[in-house]
């Protein structure tokens, strides 16, 4: 009886000491942060001025202002706007396209398929920033590239960042970021047996019906997951914004990570900036939710 | 905080007629050497149970000094001052951390230093900070070192007022700020526009901007800063000195920050006609650090029109010495009636010792090894501002120089900035405002309104009022 008890508690001491470096990790740069940016967002916390001398408690004043801040539905507004452009429909959409445009490639053997693969992976694997300095170059009003070359057939100069914005910034995303989904999916693709697509087309299904009936529902756990992932990711990125447009002209792609950031590091205003932040990790965490839910019920 | 205003109110009436007689006695040649030697009679006026500096003797330890500088004139003045401290004191090192990145990233980088308690002894920010420095407990006043430095005598009353704050002395400035209107002769002949040309008010620069657009599509017309790319360019270098011109001021009686009025409702109108019309090109609020291309772009005649500080100047001067005096012109500020025309004034970047430093007394003298009259002189004529001690005026290399003569003239018809520890908050307002009406979202009158809002969220919505 006790041995049989002993059992189970000696394999969960080993999941735990498997797990702790992990959570070690976890709680030392995710637990702890989230931690400090909630008590911070009860505070006047400031780098600089009397508040930074002095910084105390103000209970949900910080709230208050940040619900009463006429800008902030405009940062969330242009948060919805560039994830819905930029993840959903640019990278999830996209990636999806790319890795069933390179799964076939490679199914068939096509000679160009690891030079496309080289091409997306090599957007993906550069440091965000090299990535915004490279459409920066791009975008540039004087010496950008486009405007260059633009110039050589006698048109332009366009003030790329000043008549479309966030078409700017969710196009450089989408260069970006469409590696991560269609790697995921790439791989989700080559674990699907090809003779379930052969029964298919015995029976007579068109490519279509093989994609909707077949690959899609096979896809599903690991698009939900994809979507999440790349949802957040994109609802907390900044730095690709902030090297490209800087959130401007006026606020039009300031969206709520940058928003954060210029609160509390160009306002110095540690403490409401960390309110921001905290109201952004609430909303991640609403579409973990929803996403998770969404990927266990059609499992 | 009403008697705080006041003080600020007085102390800015106060600047200019001292700035005025400063002058005065810069332009004075027996004002070098006539330093007597009275060294130790004055006490430490302020020394009642605070740490009354050792007055010579051992000093020893090490001086971490940093300092931001992207334009390259200020390194070989703070080895030279770092080296002269060394030789001096054989006991004392300083190392120097020259950070080569634009002032604000180097502020935001020092605040978040400075909160850690990784505590530099020397720092090199602007003057318009020391309200908000000195609130945060950061930096340590002068006053008790000041008492024991000779030298302090050189800087006018104006200077020494301009980096005072609460009644203490926090930082030594080495050359003031001040503004130009700067214009192309050749790009506003082409327009039809005569090449001394002078406006009448502040319209006429609207109107020779026009006329610049009118004639050659291959010039910028105009660069009016606005947004947060235009750092606090945007403020100082655009939107005060309008408000200014326009009659209108920043605070009122009380201390209060003045949102909509009159006058801000007449600069919101000259921004939207700027932007509207096309004569200041919209890069200015999506590019990064845009006053490189405008600054570029006026010395090589690519812009006709920009109102910039002074030591700008320096730059194009650098390049083509001859060719810049005959095609750059400057002029002060005009005004909406035509009143009398004015420049922006300002304390400059100033060297603070910081509160937590633990070797006070070294920091101190390699402070004062950084501010010789002869590295004043040197430095302001390389990097062209006003001196800020008037002995320094004397260095050959600046006298000769007509164009420095003309700067500190010109701080005779200046209007100071507000050493206000909400100022900084202020200017962040203001780049939100002007943002929004140079990418065309609100009408004037409703850009205005909207400023007293920015300026609500900037320093909280009792400090504010509107007219």
């Amino acid at each position: 009886m006790t041995a049989s008890r002993r059992a189970p508690f000696r394999r969960n001491r080993l999941y735990l000491a498997g797990l702790s470096p992990a959570a070690f990790l976890l709680a030392l740069f995710f637990v702890g942060p989230a931690i400090w940016a909630l008590l911070s967002s009860f505070t006047n916390r400031a780098l600089v001025g009397i508040d930074a001398a002095n910084p105390r408690f103000v209970g949900l004043d910080n709230y208050v202002r940040l619900f009463g801040d006429p800008d902030f539905a405009k940062v969330i507004l242009n948060s919805v706007v560039f994830v819905i452009g930029s993840a959903i429909i640019g990278q999830f959409v996209l990636g999806l396209g790319l890795a069933l445009l390179l799964d076939y490639a490679e199914r068939r053997g096509f000679l160009a398929t690891s030079l496309v693969y080289a091409a997306v992976l090599l957007a993906w694997v550069n440091p965000t920033i090299i990535a915004g300095f490279l459409w920066v170059a791009m975008f540039d009003f004087y010496n950008g590239s486009l405007n260059v070359g633009l110039g050589h057939v006698g048109l332009g100069p366009i003030d790329w960042f000043g008549s479309g914005p966030m078409l700017a910034v969710i196009i450089a995303n989408i260069w970006r970021g469409t590696a991560f989904t269609m790697l995921i999916f790439l791989g989700a693709l080559r674990t699907i047996p090809s003779d379930i697509y052969e029964a298919a087309r015995v029976d007579g299904a068109n490519a279509f019906r093989r994609f909707w009936d077949h690959t899609l529902p096979m896809l599903r756990p690991i698009a939900a997951l994809t979507l999440l992932s790349v949802t957040m990711a994109t609802f907390g990125t900044f730095i690709l914004i902030q090297a490209l447009t800087n959130g401007g002209p006026a606020l039009q792609t300031e969206v709520i990570a940058l928003y954060a950031y210029h609160q509390a590091f160009q306002a110095h205003a540690v403490g409401y900036g960390s309110t921001i932040a905290v109201v952004m990790l609430a909303l991640n965490l609403g579409f973990a939710i929803v996403f998770l839910r969404w990927s266990r019920a059609r499992a | 905080m009403d008697e705080v205003t006041r003080q600020i109110m007085s102390r800015r009436r106060f600047l200019q007629v001292a700035i005025a007689s400063g002058v005065v006695v810069a332009c004075n040649p027996t004002s070098i050497g006539s330093t007597s030697p009275s060294q130790g009679g004055t006490a430490p006026s302020s020394g009642a149970g605070g740490s009354t500096p050792p007055s010579g003797g051992a000093i020893s330890g090490t001086v971490n000094v940093t300092y931001p500088d992207e334009a390259g004139f200020k390194p070989k003045y703070v080895e030279q001052a770092a080296a002269a401290v060394k030789s001096q004191y054989s006991g004392v090192d300083v190392k120097i951390d020259l950070q080569k990145i634009g002032d604000d990233d180097f502020y935001t980088k020092l605040l978040l230093r400075l909160d850690s308690g990784d505590v530099p002894d020397v720092i090199h920010v602007g003057g318009s900070l020391i309200g908000e420095l000195s609130d945060a407990g950061y930096i340590e006043p002068l006053d008790d070192y000041l008492a024991g430095w000779e030298d302090w005598k050189q800087y006018p009353k104006a200077v020494q007022d301009g980096v005072s704050y609460n009644g203490k002395t926090w930082a030594i400035p080495y050359g003031l700020d001040m503004r130009w209107l700067y214009y192309r002769k050749d790009d506003l002949q082409k327009a039809g526009l005569p090449a001394d040309w002078q406006p009448a008010n502040v319209q006429g620069i609207l109107d020779a901007a026009a006329a610049v657009k009118s004639k050659d599509a291959g010039v910028l017309p105009y660069a009016l800063y606005a947004g947060p790319a235009g750092s606090s360019g945007t403020a100082d270098h655009a939107f005060v000195p309008l408000l200014w011109a326009y009659g209108g001021e920043l605070q009122d009686a009380s201390g209060k920050w003045i949102g909509d009025s009159p006058a801000t409702k007449k600069v919101m109108a000259y921004y939207a006609k700027a932007y509207g019309d096309g004569l200041s090109p919209k890069e200015i609020i999506t590019a990064t650090k845009p006053w490189t291309a405008m600054r570029e772009k006026l010395g090589n005649g690519g812009l006709a029109l920009l109102f910039e500080g002074g030591w700008v100047y320096g730059g194009w001067a650098a390049a083509d010495k001859a060719a810049t005096e005959q095609n750059v012109g400057y002029l002060l500020h005009p005004t909406e009636s035509g009143g009398p025309s004015f420049t922006v004034g300002g304390p400059g970047t100033c060297w603070y010792i910081t509160a937590k430093s633990k070797n006070k007394q070294a920091a101190w003298e390699f402070v004062k090894a950084v501010n010789t009259a002869e590295i004043v002189g040197k430095l302001n004529a390389e990097d062209p501002h006003p001196v800020a001690r008037t002995d320094a005026a004397d260095v050959t290399e600046f006298k000769s120089n007509k164009y420095l003569v003309d700067s500190t003239k010109a701080l005779e018809s200046a209007r100071f900035t507000i050493p206000s520890p909400d100022y900084p908050k202020v200017i962040q307002a203001i780049q939100t405002a002007t943002a929004r009406i140079a990418a065309g979202e609100l009408s004037a009158d409703d850009a205005a309104k909207r400023y007293t809002d920015d300026l609500k969220q900037a320093v909280g919505a009792d400090k504010v009022t509107s007219l």
